[in-house]
């Protein structure tokens, strides 16, 4: 059975719809990839998984449970937890109170240290900066942190939302072993990613989202093979 | 003047200015946290000082000690307001907010009026004063000061120290990533709408045992707290002390050289130049 299912969800913004019966299952440990062209949906879908914006149609269901009402606050108690796109960081507070904040809900809170100590083994850097004003860290230090305050509210689900965007190179490395550790660690991950090559050699499975709608699915190896995925989203 | 007329007046003026800070406080809060204007600021004052007056006239509790219960009656009053008047236009733009904040003011100021009339009231409770060579301080005003600065330290520690008060930050910070972090907003901001209200009230409690006071009495310090609010930055309450701090002064400099009247006149005068040339406030840094 999916940890997370997402089924037939149609939403949007005011009156102007996005997605159009999109549909999504993780499997329990897996990371999985949601790839498609700007402005398709994907954060969309995202948002609406954790309820900050609402499903009108169709549902959402975690471990087993209809979790479409529930706000978002509620989701990340149960476990379900997003890395937002462009970060949002509190940006006033410090390194280390955004990982306090990030370790708000009941689970959490009981787990801190050793969260703690394992984001930052994962990210060094940002133990050195616990002091810092997190929006005066680099772009760079600011998504490891992004990662990290997802980490420190202990998920069953991490979602994260351009993982990669605008970072250099050597960091997106990093930041994709790190997500390799968490996978091995047993954490279920769905990964939004512009860099669909690098995102689908790393997970097991892959969904690509196409106006509003799953396009295509399957294991992430025969998604790359694929002729179409090739043509539009790796130019090949 | 003698040099120490002056003195006096100066040191009355840090007194009362720590008080007007105080007054202040809850209005930047509610701003900081949650981009709402409290038009019912002013009125609030103005429970605060006649809860302190109704507790002190017929139970006779030492008026400081009446304080505790008007905080706890104001923070359930803010809580109230939150969740029938603001919690359904709190993602509108800011005119309804503006329009839900002057609708509760009309109601409290229209109730206050109906049972208290708006005849002067005034707290009959004294602590002597207190001499120090040629100076002289009222030893009310040493304690509503003292008191004043006290509840600025408590309320920073509370929103700098502990899980509640860091989850108030993180709501006025980013609202949506503290949703996502498990934090409920909603929950945060109506705490956050009751303590800006209870501040209101401790205020108007210490303004009681200063000054003779109206239920109408509250709209001077509401206007005194816009001053503040941008003198020290809409957000800020350690900076509201200190626009507090200058106001006071200000106060009590001008009338030694032209007449009372001019006060107000160049209080808003200071507040237009500010606004203009610093927006964040003297001391504020937030957008
Ligand atoms: N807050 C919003 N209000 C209205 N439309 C929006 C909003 N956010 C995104 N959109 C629109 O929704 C569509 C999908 O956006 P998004 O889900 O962000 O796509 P993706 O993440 O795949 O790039 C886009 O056409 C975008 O313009
Ligand atoms: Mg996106």
């Amino acid at each position: 059975m999916a940890i997370l299912e997402v089924r037939e969800v149609d939403s949007g913004y005011g009156e102007v719809q996005i997605l159009w019966g999109a549909s999504m299952a993780l499997q329990q440990g897996d990371l999985t990839s949601l790839v498609g062209g700007n402005g398709v949906g994907k954060t969309t879908l995202l948002r609406t998984v954790m309820g900050l914006n609402h499903p009108w149609k169709g549902s959402i269901w975690f471990e087993g449970k209809d979790v479409s009402r529930l706000s978002a606050h509620k989701k990340a108690d149960l476990g379900l937890v997003l890395v937002p796109e462009g970060r949002q960081l509190f940006t006033d507070m410090t390194v280390y109170e955004n990982l306090e904040m990030g370790a708000s809900n009941k689970r959490a809170r009981g787990k801190f240290q050793q969260n703690l100590e394992r984001v930052f083994e994962m990210f060094p850097r940002l133990k050195e900066r616990s002091d810092q004003q997190s929006g005066t860290l680099s772009g760079g230090e600011q998504q490891m942190l992004a990662v990290a305050r997802g980490i420190m509210a202990d998920p069953k689900v991490l979602m994260i939302d351009e993982l990669s965007l605008g970072l250099a190179p050597v960091l997106v490395l990093q930041l994709f072993e790190s997500l390799k550790l968490l996978k091995n660690l047993g954490l279920t991950i769905l990964l939004v990613e512009q860099n669909v090559q690098m995102a689908l050699a790393v997970s097991n499975y892959g969904y690509v989202l196409a106006e509003g709608r799953t396009e295509l699915e399957g294991p992430a190896r025969e998604l790359i093979q694929n002729e179409h995925v090739r043509a539009a989203y790796l130019g090949l | 003047m003698g040099s120490s007329g002056l003195l006096t007046s100066l040191i009355d003026g840090i007194l009362i200015g720590v008080v007007y800070g105080l007054a202040a406080m809850g209005l930047t809060l509610i701003w900081g946290v949650m981009n709402v204007i409290n038009l019912s600021h002013g009125t609030i004052i103005a429970f605060g000082m006649f809860g302190v007056y109704l507790i002190f006239t017929t139970l006779g509790l030492n008026p400081y000690l009446t304080l505790v219960l008007v905080a706890i009656l104001g923070l359930l009053l803010g809580v109230a307001i939150y969740f029938i008047a603001i919690q359904r236009v709190i993602d509108a733009p800011h005119l309804s907010t503006l329009l839900a904040t002057f609708a509760v003011n009309m109601i409290l100021l229209g109730v206050g009026t109906a049972v208290f009339t708006t005849n002067f009231r005034n707290v009959d409770y004294a602590l002597g004063n207190i001499q120090m060579g040629q100076i002289t301080v009222l030893g009310t005003r040493l304690v509503a000061a003292l008191a004043a600065v006290f509840v600025a330290g408590a309320l920073y520690f509370f929103l700098y120290k502990t899980r509640p008060g860091k989850y108030i930050r993180a709501v006025a910070n980013n609202r949506a990533a503290a949703e996502l972090m498990g934090i409920p907003s909603t929950q945060i901001l109506a705490l956050s709408f009751g303590i800006g209200t209870m501040l209101a009230a401790i205020a108007g409690g210490l303004i009681a045992t200063l000054f003779p006071f109206t239920i109408l009495s509250g709209g001077v310090y509401e206007l005194k707290s816009f001053v503040i609010g941008v003198l020290g930055g809409l957000g800020n309450p350690i900076g509201s002390l200190a626009g507090g701090l200058i106001l006071g002064l200000l106060e009590s400099i001008i009338p030694i050289v032209m007449p009372n009247t001019w006060v107000p006149i160049l209080e808003f005068v200071l507040f237009i130049i500010i606004l203009l040339i610093r927006p964040t406030g003297i001391f504020g840094a937030k957008e």
